[in-house]
This record gives structure tokens, sequence and C-alpha cells, in this order.
């Protein structure tokens, strides 16, 4: 969904794509993990995608990568269209030929997972692994390399030379998320998919990881795709949201209009089931909730996605509903707003 | 383990010194008898011992929870904070019984809680929800003699009434009779953790110890576990240990806070001043860390760097012999810190704190 202005220099497009998952053994059907799907960051902007567990977000980010596993998944259609500075035209990485792949991963585009305690190779020193990246791009020699990896480090406040040699477990948890973030850094790409680089970190870590992330943003001029569950964190961070569920964008916009006047029943919901802190605020009220959870009937077609647990459904909802542009900017998939 | 033994001797010689302070403290908390203390922790330590490698002889110790006193009020939300390595849930294990204590007592209802005196039964009275649903609920066992098990075990109910029995106590955390026969893979996240809740409440306990009950959920589904617990805690009068790390979830269930850092209590403040003014500056980074959720985006994205963030495990920073724990990170800190341990006292207004300067706040 081409929100706001495209700049024509640095730009991330995801046009229409469809991610096919298909059931192990055979059993059931398939179903669309990700379904048509549009998606826009400009240099220097932070897109957030929020939505619950299984709700394909993080294979959105694995597919934007062609990471998604081959014997279970398949892009079905739709594109994923990079412009960056450094490059001569336009790269569709959907249409791009399996080896030529490597090249642009990393070097392009860059992923920060989720847990930095399994991520990391625990037997090989982190200094190593970052230079991994380095040598498998570039051909320089080990010294400048380490140079590199240190100067790295040290931009993610780490002390380069003397953690260089040190080992996975000698690091804490929010120091493995930097070294994450400097591994993905390294060949400074355009594009940065983070899938839920906080998640898994404290409050006090996890603020200065997303501080983190925001410096590295205004210094050169990075567009990330922030993958989340916490609606406060996309709210800080991001300059726009894209709410997933099921599969589907349920609504997207800038953050403040989709904070402060949510068109989605979906997203209504989400933001009323989160204890907030606002200053007349009232506590051990009863907290908004959604009834049941996401299951797997909610990929089927022909209906919306969000039916069975809305509270504004009635008989019209049975139909495939497209993502209506309701305000300038503002697009929701509902017909009830 | 012989460190563990000897500590226990200690323990038992000094029980006539410790028994002695138990009558102070219940003379202090006189003033306010309205309240009915239910748990009642004293000096309560847990060290754990580890070799740095197989062949050092020296042995290292951790001071998963250093001698600390508190007391949690009957048909009250005490809940505990604090970072990763902070002691809290060994804290919940405590009083859980599920790991030996170092030194200390547990006083519960006035007498002192031994899990092995089966005459009282601690283990009806007190009981535990896990952090994570998806390992705390046996695999090979079916949701109704899951639920059962502890009632059962307790002479509670006959063994031939457990399906009904389990079935009034999923209605009571609002699932339906169907899941009766199912096996936990075939729940959601949201649904375990009920049936979790459901085997804790299955003994009908006056104390619950909730770790992290609600960190694994989605958050659609954490809003449920959340208002379920607060209907429970309302009708049925019980008092919740809710240990969390979420400042949200506090300010919206709790009744008073505990904050925790290197295994020591920091500040327990009632929840309403406490998300007023911080005492504790740990307490103050805290509450500055937590992401505003209805506020304009007005988050200091360096303030928190450098010396003020609380960052890296705790059990790291060892070679604290004297001296406040959070000596190294504080921004209030002055000679006296270094040198002496800052006691838990009274700053007013039901609150307490262990630091010498409290109610100190920078521009952050």
């Amino acid at each position: 969904m081409a929100y706001g202005g495209k700049t024509k220099t640095m730009n991330l497009e995801i046009k229409d794509l469809t991610v096919r998952l298909y059931p192990k053994k055979n059993a059931g059907r398939h179903i669309n993990v990700v379904d048509s799907v549009d998606l826009y960051v400009n240099g220097g902007e932070i897109a957030a995608v929020v939505g619950e567990s299984g709700s394909g977000k993080s294979f959105l980010g694995l597919s934007i990568m062609r990471l998604n596993p081959p014997d279970v998944s398949e892009v079905v259609s739709g594109s994923v269209k990079i412009k960056c500075p450094g490059e001569k035209e336009e790269l569709d990485i959907m249409r791009l030929n399996p080896k030529n792949l490597p090249s642009v991963r990393g070097r392009l585009v860059s992923i920060v997972f989720q847990d930095p305690n399994t991520s990391l190779n625990p037997v090989i020193k982190i200094g190593e692994q970052i230079t991994e990246a380095i040598f498998a791009h570039k051909k320089i020699g080990k010294p400048e390399a380490k140079e590199i990896a240190i100067s790295y480090l040290n931009r993610m406040n780490i002390d380069g030379k003397a953690r260089f040699n040190a080992y996975p477990h000698e690091l804490s948890g929010g120091m493995r998320q930097r070294v994450m973030i400097a591994m993905a850094m390294v060949l400074n790409p355009c594009f940065l998919i983070a899938d839920e680089p906080t998640t898994a970190l404290d409050v006090t870590t996890s603020l200065q990881v997303l501080s983190l992330i925001e410096k590295i943003k205004l210094e050169s001029n990075l567009g990330i795709i922030f993958i989340t569950h916490d609606l406060s964190i996309a709210k800080n961070i991001s300059d726009k949201i894209y709410v997933f569920y099921a599969g589907q964008v349920m609504e997207c916009g800038k953050t403040e209009e989709i904070m402060d006047n949510p068109l989605h029943p979906y997203t209504v919901s989400l933001i009323n089931s989160v204890p907030s802190l606002p200053a007349d605020y009232m506590p051990k009220q009863k907290l908004f909730t959604i009834p049941g959870y996401l299951t797997k009937d909610d990929f089927t077609e022909g209906k919306c996605r969000f039916y069975s647990r809305c509270f504004k459904r009635d008989n019209n909802c049975l139909k495939n509903i497209p993502l209506n542009e309701i305000s300038r900017g503002m697009f929701a998939r509902c017909i009830k707003v | 383990m012989p460190g563990v033994l000897r500590y226990n001797s200690f323990a038992r010689k000094n029980k006539a010194n410790i028994k002695k302070e138990t009558g102070k403290i219940n003379n202090k908390t006189k003033q306010n008898m309205e309240k009915e203390i239910i748990l009642n922790a004293l000096n309560l330590s847990k060290y754990y011992k580890y070799y740095k490698s197989v062949f050092d002889i020296k042995r290292d110790v951790i001071k998963a929870v250093d001698d600390i006193t508190f007391e949690v009020f009957r048909n009250e939300i005490f809940a505990v904070v604090g970072e990763t390595g902070c002691g809290k849930s060994t804290l919940a294990k405590l009083v859980a019984g599920l790991i030996n204590k170092t030194s200390g007592d547990i006083y519960y209802d006035g007498e002192l809680l031994d899990y092995k005196d089966k005459k009282k039964n601690f283990r009806k009275k007190i009981q535990i929800v896990f952090q994570d649903p998806y390992s705390s609920l046996n695999p090979k066992k079916k949701i109704y003699k899951i639920i059962s098990y502890p009632a059962v075990k307790n002479n509670i109910i006959k063994k031939r009434d457990r399906l009904d029995f389990a079935a009034s106590l999923l209605k009571n955390v609002g699932l339906s009779e169907e899941i009766l026969h199912s096996y936990p893979y075939e729940l959601s996240g949201g649904q375990r953790q009920r049936v979790g809740i459901a085997r804790s409440l299955s003994v009908s306990p006056e104390l619950l110890i909730l770790d992290e009950p609600v960190s694994a959920l989605d958050m659609s589904i954490s809003a449920q576990v959340l208002n379920l617990l607060m209907d429970l805690q309302a009708h049925d009068k019980m008092s919740y240990i809710f240990i969390t790390h979420d400042l949200k979830i506090v300010r919206h269930i709790a009744d008073r806070v505990c904050v925790m850092y290197g295994g020591k209590i920091m500040e327990i403040s009632p929840s309403q001043d406490f998300f007023k003014e911080p005492a504790h500056p740990y307490s103050n980074i805290l509450y500055n860390s937590m992401l505003p959720y209805n506020f304009k985006k007005q988050l200091n994205f360096t303030g928190l760097n450098g010396k003020n963030a609380g960052s890296g495990l705790i059990s790291k920073e060892k070679g604290i012999e004297k001296g406040c724990v959070y000596f190294k990170k504080c921004y209030a800190s002055k000679e006296i810190c270094e040198k002496n341990e800052p006691p838990l006292k009274d700053v007013g207004d039901n609150r307490m704190a262990s630091c010498f300067f409290p109610f100190t706040h920078p521009g952050l």
C-alpha cells in the first residue's frame, strides 16, 4: 500500500505478495499465510508490522528475503522491488535467480531475528561471526575485516576491541542482540527487517536496543520493517503501522492516526485490551477482551478473516473484503467503517 | 550439599533471635491492623554455589535472594518487579517450597512455613502458576486428570468424582467442558495458561503465586487471563504474589509493588504512590523505561543510555561485598553508598525504600 510520498532514490515496495503454506504430509488444505500484502518503506523510515502470534507477520519478514522454508511454502504471486542508491536499476527479489540471492541478502536487505540466544552460534567467537559476513561479500584481508567489525561493534555501544574474541555466552542478552544488529549492519544495507528484536529482552535493555535502532536509522538513512506484537513499542518507534491479522493487512496508515482513531474493529480491540497509561487512568477495571483465538480456520477465503472474533460482524461480512481507502493515507479492510 | 546444610544449621541456631525480631515487626505493623498479614518473610536468603570450572577449588556464590524481609496482606495483589536475574523467580520458588532456603524464615498466618508438616498441609493453602504454559503441563495426560490431580492427592475429592470436579473448575476459568478429554497440545496458549490456573485453584488455595503468568501470551489473550485473575481475586478473597516485568500490568492490577534488584528489595510501595513518584533511583529507571502508550512520542531515546541504564545480568556484578548493590549504576550514588549498605527503611506513607537518597530524580 503506497501510503505517503515515494522517495525516488531509496525504497522497498511489496506488491500483492502471496505466500502459500502447505501442511506437512498433505493433512488438510493449504493456507495463504501471507495474502496479497502491499507494503511500502522509504529510506529513513520505520514501518511497524503489528499482529499476534500465528498471524503470519514473521513469515512476511522471511519471505521478503526469500528465506521461507522451500519444502512447505511457496511464493504464489507478487513482487518485492528494491531501489538502492548504489544500484543501477530496480531489483525484484521474487524474480531473482536463486544463485544471485546471497549477493542481495545482507548487502541490500538484512534481517535481525527475535531470539539472540539461539541465533548466534555458541561455539564461534562473535568477531568471527561478524567477519564471516564481510568475507562472503568482499575480497579483503583479515585485519581490515577485523577493523570493520570492531568499528561496527563500537557503533552498537559495545567495546569492540575487548569483545571481539568473546563467545556469545560471555555476553548479556541485550549485548547479544546488539551483536546481531552489528552483524546485520556490517555490510551497510539499505533495508533492515527487525523480527521482534526486543521480545526476548528486559524492559531496560529493550529500551537500549530500541534507541540503538532509532540511532542507526538516523545515521545511515535506513529503511526498517519492524515486526512486533507490542503496540506501545510500535507506537513509539514507527512512522507508519500495518496491522496484520491472519495473513492480511487489516489496517494501515500513519502511526499517530491509527493510534488516535483506529478504524478496524481488530485494531480497536487490540488497543483497548492493553492496560494503558493515561493520566486519568483507573486501575482494576475490566480489560476489553477479544473472544476466542486465532485459528487455522480464520485463513479461509470467502469471509472477513476477523469474522469469528469481531464485535461488529453481521452477514454482510461473509465475503472477501478489499482494503479500502477510508481517508487520505488510511486504509482498512472492513465494510463497517 | 554440605554448604546448604551448614547454612541451615546456622539458621536453626539463630531461630531464637529471629523469633524475637518477629515480635518487633508485628508490633510495627500493628499500626495498620485492618490488614491481616498472610505471609511474612524474614531475612530470607537463597545462595547458589558453583565452581567456576571443573578444576577450580574455589566456589563462587550467587546471592539470588539476599536477606529480604517483606509481608503480604490478605486479599491483596503483591507485585514483584525487576529485570532478569534479580531473583524474583527464586523468591517465588522459595515461597512455594520448590527449593530449599539458605537461611531465614517464612511465616504463613503466623505459623512457620514448613511443607514437610503434613498436619498443616501448606500445599493446600499456597499454590503456584508457572510462566510457561507449554512446558508446565504433562503432555501425556488428559486435561481433566491434570486439573483434578492435586485435589485427589489432597483427599478433597474421590477419584471417581474427578471428571465433574474438573468440569466445574474449567467453568470457573471460562473454558468449555469440551476440552476435558483433550491433551495439552490441542489447546492454545491462553487455554493452557487457564488450565494451569484451574489446576492451582483445585485445592482452593488462599495464596496464589503467579510467576509471569501472561508474559508468554499474546496481548488479546493476556487481557482474558488478567480479567480472570482479577475476578477470582475479588470473588474468592485470594491473595496473589504476582511476579512480572511488565509495569503496565502491575499498575493495572497490583495493590502494592515490590521492586527487586540483585537479590535485594529496593522498594515496597502502594501501587498508586509508586506510579506517582517512585522512591528508589532504580524504580525511577524502571518507571521511565516503561514505554508510554497513550502519550505522544515523547520518549527520550538517549536519556537512558550509559551509566543510568541497568544493563547486563546482575549476577555478573560480584565483588560488591559491602555497600549498595545498585551503587555502580545509580545516578544518585555518593561515597556513603559504596561503603554502607542502605537498609530497607520507612520513607513515609507506608512506603519502604533501601536508599540513602530516596526521591532524587534527575532530568531524564
